[in-house]
């Protein structure tokens, strides 16, 4: 149980590679952060650096008011969750989740009873006398969780820990791993690349591109404001429609979109935001959600008509694929529940299908800096 | 790729009726005759050993009179005891002061990063190219110095085995490489400083490489003649057995000594022989390396 602050963290590579740019974050005791992004954003390099597994070039890194920059991972009190597990695999699973017990010579009732309550909470009690590679990869994940669990660490480190798990044992520890945080009650700080495992899981989720943070904020935050392109895209999946459109400023706080050859009007909360922005008729990007966009029945001024290339029948809901006129795809999520089968029918490939945008849930986006006109 | 995977037993099958048969008893009787050849010199040895009706060399092979009078007399009437046990010593020293170096400076290489690592290790690989015995003059002129020659060279000859023994980090730093470094970090988080993660997680894991280090440290002084006769120089006390026992095989001894001189070669060859019998399974494994998954 502890606070993690990050001030102006930085990581540069022998090679003068920089992996992570000037990292500010307050962590809060008790909370769950998820640091994500694509490969090679500087995520699990900072989370090694909270570690001690990598030293920090610049910056400090305080542990519970304690700068732990020159601290041996041993001496900081922190527990992590590799990807590959990471099992001794000349112990037993016993003597795995034992092993941080025994270095500190905890006498032996406490040690088996502390692994044993470890054990019980996640369910491999009748695999404690197996070695690792007796057991599944679920499994295998389990153990790693109670090799952190039995320490009563102030932090709790897990990188990518279920991204070598197959998909449906993802959900299953996903769900868990919720629970898990439950009963700890301590600070977690969890990588991924998954933007489904940060937004179930975390408190506020840190999105990170080349080093640098993009945004921090609670899942809510980054999904309904994103604060650039990169973040709008990068959460939601499918992930967020990006076309050019025209902006128009009416008049004070009325603004519309020109997409193509629609009339798109705007939320008057929308306009007021982009009024305080100070923001001018032109070209900007204009993004939109999947699932905010609408199919029209028949053509009208404030819809477009598309070309649908591929029907996606995913169970609950379509995926279609369409085309605008000006060769950009689109993806349009439209539940199935309400579908006529003559609709049905109508969204064979090839056709002319009319789609308009929601107005609450249109985004703007600066073409040249790529930053939200509505943050 | 699939389909060649279907095909291939298949042919391989077929071939065996025919081609494949025929290849193979070929093969075996070459290996058969190898074996034989490889096997003579020691079957020679054994039985010259035991036989007891001349003591130099008889023209024949099988003795006439057999009986274990040419160990007696090697245990009571010469120095061979002694040498023995000064190998021994050297050899035992040597292989633990060897094995700890070398599996210390190979992990070393395998985990840590610092300044000059890559040319040490590429300094060390073609300095280990050239043959030891180069250094043989300046070595003896050094251990001279220090008193460590003649009589007193056991202490000499450990000093010169274990001197360069880091460079032979090659093979178990290849080893280790195989081990997940995330096992070490696993470790490390968990509380171990880096020597305990090296006894308490890597150890355990590297046993086929720690048991050919021990095996490969013990040989290369047990068998040494080279460095061994240098440095004892004509001092009875200070010899090896492989000195030892040749000493016994110049003119003038040769008539009277050969086949004690094979009763000693025998006694040689059993601990090593032992041993690798024990160790075989570990020292190919550690051998072929690579094999271990984390």
């Amino acid at each position: 149980m502890a606070t993690v602050k990050l001030t102006n963290v930085k990581k540069v590579y022998d090679n003068n590679v920089v992996a992570v740019h000037d990292f500010n974050l307050d962590i809060a005791d008790k909370e769950f952060v998820v640091f994500v992004g694509p490969s090679g954003c500087g995520k699990s390099t900072t989370l090694r650096m909270i570690a001690g597994l990598e030293e920090i070039s610049d910056g400090t890194i305080e542990i519970d008011g304690e700068v732990v920059n020159d601290l041996q991972p041993k001496d900081r009190n922190i527990a992590m969750v590799f990807q590959n597990y990471a099992l001794y695999p000349h112990l037993t699973v016993f003597e795995n989740m034992a092993f941080s017990l025994r270095l500190k010579h905890v006498p032996q009732e406490e040690v088996y009873e502390r692994v044993t309550k470890a054990a019980e909470i996640l369910g491999i009690t009748e695999y404690l006398l197996r070695k690792p590679r007796a057991l599944s990869g679920g499994q295998r994940q389990r153990v790693a969780i109670g090799r952190a669990m039995v320490r009563d660490s102030k932090v709790f480190l897990m990188d990518e820990p279920l991204s070598n798990l197959d998909a449906k044992l993802r959900n299953a520890m996903r769900a868990e791993i919720i629970l898990l945080r439950q009963k700890l009650d301590t600070t977690f700080i969890y990588v991924t690349h998954d933007q489904t495992e940060a937004m179930t899981l975390g408190d506020r989720i840190v999105i990170m591109k080349d080093g640098f943070i993009q945004q921090v904020g609670t899942p809510t935050e980054v999904f309904e404001n994103p604060k650039n392109l990169f973040v709008a895209e990068f959460i939601g999946a499918p992930k967020m429609n990006i076309m050019e459109a025209q902006l128009l400023r009416k008049g004070p706080s009325d603004y519309c979109v020109v997409v193509n050859d629609a009339v798109m009007q705007i939320d008057i909360n929308h306009c007021s935001r982009l009024e305080a922005n100070n923001v001018q008729s032109g070209k900007i990007t204009l993004g939109i959600r999947p699932e905010h966009v609408t199919i029209c029945k028949e053509k009208a001024p404030n819809n477009m008509a598309c070309r649908l290339e591929v029907n996606e029948m995913m169970g609950s809901e379509l995926h279609l694929h369409v085309t605008d006129v000006n060769g950009d795809k689109l993806i349009v999520r439209t539940p199935t529940v309400d579908l006529t089968p003559e609709e049905r029918a109508g969204f064979r490939n090839g056709a002319e299908i009319y789609i308009t945008f929601h107005g609450k849930a249109m985004y703007f986006f600066d073409p040249e800096t790529e930053n939200s006109l509505i943050d | 790729m699939k389909k060649n995977a279907e095909t291939l037993p298949q042919k391989r099958h077929m071939g065996m009726s025919t081609k494949g048969k025929i290849s193979n008893t070929l093969i075996y009787i070459l290996l058969v005759v190898i074996v034989i050849i490889w096997i003579i010199p020691f079957v020679f040895i054994l039985l010259e050993s035991f036989r007891c009706e001349t003591q130099g060399m008889a023209g024949y092979v099988v003795p006439k009179q057999w009986g274990f009078d040419n160990y007696v007399r090697l245990l009571t009437q010469t120095d061979f005891l002694k040498w023995y046990g000064n190998t021994l010593l050297i050899a035992v020293v040597t292989a633990v002061l060897q094995t700890i170096i070398v599996l210390c400076m190979s992990y070393t290489l395998s985990r840590l990063r610092f300044k000059g690592r890559r040319f040490l290790m590429n300094f060390m690989l073609v300095l280990g190219m050239f043959p030891g015995f180069l250094t043989l003059i300046v070595l003896y002129k050094v251990l001279s110095g220090m008193g460590l020659t003649g009589p007193n060279a056991v202490p000499g000859l450990i000093l010169v085995y274990c001197a360069s023994s880091g460079m032979g980090y090659y093979v178990s730093k290849g080893y280790f490489d195989t081990i997940p470094k995330s096992l070490d970090e696993a470790a490390r988080m968990d509380g171990a400083t880096r020597f305990q993660v090296f006894r308490k997680v890597i150890m355990p894991l590297a046993k086929p490489i720690v048991i050919y280090t021990i095996l490969s440290a013990f040989m290369a002084p047990w068998g040494d003649f080279i460095f061994a006769r240098y440095i004892a120089h004509g001092s009875s006390a200070g010899y090896n057995v492989a000195v030892g026992l040749w000493s016994w095989t110049t003119k003038t001894s040769v008539g009277t000594q050969y086949t004690m001189f094979c009763a000693g070669g025998v006694l040689v060859a059993l601990p090593i022989t032992i041993l690798f019998m024990i160790l075989q399974r570990y020292y190919v494994e550690g051998v072929t390396g690579g094999a271990v998954k984390g």
